[in-house]
């Protein structure tokens, strides 16, 4: 079987997934929503200093909401035993781990960046910086699957496994949080933000050529 | 020398609790560490007299 | 089963170092590596204090809470060598498969997380009275922090594993993943600070005192002897664990052993 066969192959078997089991994608957004539902109440309503705190609380929202669904990449996987099939696939194994990443955050990615602009309206921000915001959002969820494929890779069925996932990669998240949101705040000051949307692409093209192959590996170590 | 008594030390110029505050802690740190350490050397060697033993 | 010096070099093609990958060479030479560095951490701090508090000046603009650089600045150091430390040990063990390096890795870990947490710490009580806040997210703090938060991952990585082999590696790589990022993370934070230049600037390293500095540096080389020592201590340790069953290890420990 080709590469290219084998890739489409593992990416629309993840699709027709996400399409038969909504919660899926459902419950991050969901989760997305009450959390950046719950910040005014603890903030007060004033719309001036929900304009500040908003682009953080909503991205941070975000990668929190992305974060929940990394236990799925592989740990159903391991339960009925279709993680062997990958793992003994001719296939390059970072090639496929790539494939599976890709749809997932196809499928939340656009799900959280599309959902973004309207949290914007929660937190009084302006189209401009709402616009902005589903941008950045976009490119922040797959460079967090990625690296999170890393920690989802080595704590495959482990206990607890979904809140120390959270805890190695959330530190990792740092860089692509502070580009991301402060691209949003650019332009919510009205100054350019091609220098931070610059970095943030570059972060996201990193992950991309490195975080497949760590996975790949990290899957061998954990499933040896 | 740099003090003229041993109160104008411990003051540290009105600033003692920072110094001594930063310096106590490390005390405390090293203090647990070095127990630490020794607590699990002697876990150690008792499963090891265990396994001994048996 | 016991080799002579000899052997072992000849073995190893004159490559004498290589014979110290395993347990049963290098638990004693841990050990007096351990005891020499103990030694040199309490001469070279008591060196060091004493030129930082008897002999190092009154600074002209903080007055005498300066003097907190003397742990503070060690420390974050530290912080710093000790997770690259572990990171060069964690790719050594996953490139040779040697299990010391693992263990060498482990066995730091803890040291560098307190010291990080030392930093911190003696940083905030530094920065209140001297630039008015006990926290402020500058570059080398929030660094701080977010290495304290990598050492912390490392550590509870490793505990959640039963089999330690898989714990060894998998924890090697998220210490390898950490060391690749931090510098990415360093860069971010400086150019996130220099974003919003809420609080005050904290000033570099201005010029100081030439004794401030020669006492710095030696507080710097006695955090040093002390973190190999404990961390030689740790490893001793994690070896009687984890080798508990050798013959060899059962030979040495007999003058421990009722």
């Amino acid at each position: 079987m080709s590469l290219r066969v084998a890739v489409g192959a593992v990416f629309r078997r993840e699709m027709q997934l996400f399409a038969r089991r909504k919660s899926d994608w459902a419950n991050p957004l969901m989760f997305f929503l009450i959390v950046c539902s719950l910040f005014p109440f603890a903030v007060g309503s004033e719309s001036e200093r929900l304009k500040l705190i908003g682009i953080g609380v909503i991205f941070v929202g975000a990668l929190l909401a992305a974060m929940l669904s990394l236990p799925r990449l592989f740990d159903e996987d391991a339960r009925d035993g279709s993680l062997e099939l990958l793992l003994t696939s001719p296939e390059p194994l970072a090639v496929l781990i790539l494939a599976r990443v890709a749809a997932l955050s196809l499928a939340l990615g656009v799900a959280l960046a599309v959902v973004s602009p309207v949290f914007a309206l929660f937190y009084a921000l302006p189209g401009d910086v709402a616009a902005m915001l589903a941008l950045t959002v976009a490119m922040a969820v797959p460079t967090l699957l990625l690296v999170g494929a890393i920690a989802a890779a080595l704590l495959v069925s482990a206990r607890g496994g979904a809140i120390l996932t959270a805890v190695l990669v959330l530190p990792l998240t740092i860089p692509t949080l502070i580009f991301g949101a402060g691209a949003a705040l650019r332009v919510l000051y009205g100054e350019s933000p091609a220098a931070e949307l610059a970095l943030q692409a570059a972060f996201m093209l990193l992950a991309l050529a490195l975080c497949p192959l760590a996975a790949a590996a990290a899957l061998k170590i954990s499933t040896d | 020398m740099n003090w003229e008594s041993w109160s104008a030390f411990w003051d540290m110029g009105g600033r003692g609790f920072f110094v001594w505050g930063s310096y106590g802690a490390l005390l405390i740190a090293v203090i647990a560490e070095l127990v630490s350490l020794r607590q699990a050397r002697k876990s150690a060697l008792q499963a090891l007299q265990e396994d001994h033993d048996s | 089963m016991a080799r002579t010096e000899q052997q072992s070099n000849e073995k190893y093609g004159g490559r004498w170092f290589w014979r110290y990958a395993s347990p049963a060479a290098f638990f004693p030479l841990a050990g007096r590596i351990e005891a020499l560095c103990w030694v040199l951490a309490i001469v070279l701090s008591a060196i060091g204090l004493y030129l930082g508090f008897f002999v190092a000046p009154t600074d002209a603009q903080q007055g005498e809470v300066y003097r907190v650089i003397f742990i503070h600045v060690p420390a974050a150091w530290m912080a710093m060598v000790i997770y690259l430390a572990m990171a060069f040990w964690s790719l050594l063990g996953l490139v040779l498969g040697t299990r010391l390096s693992f263990m060498m890795s482990h066995a730091l870990a803890p040291t560098g997380a307190i010291m990080a947490v030392i930093s911190l710490w003696t940083g905030a009580l530094w920065g209140r009275p001297t630039w008015g806040t006990y926290w402020v997210w500058d570059a080398r703090l929030t660094s701080t922090l977010i290495l304290f938060f990598l050492y912390v991952g490392y550590m509870a990585l490793a505990a959640s594993f039963d089999d330690k082999k898989k714990g060894d590696r998998a924890s090697a790589l998220i210490a390898l993943v950490g060391a690749i990022n931090v510098p990415i993370i360093y860069f971010s934070v400086k150019w996130w600070n220099t974003l919003h230049q809420g609080s005050s600037v904290r000033p570099g390293s201005s010029s100081m005192a030439t004794t401030m500095l020669t006492a710095m540096l030696i507080m710097t080389f006695a955090f040093w002897a002390y973190s190999i020592a404990a961390a030689m201590h740790r490893l001793r340790t994690g070896v009687i664990e984890r080798e508990g069953k050798a013959a060899w290890l059962r030979d040495a420990m007999k003058g421990w052993l009722r």
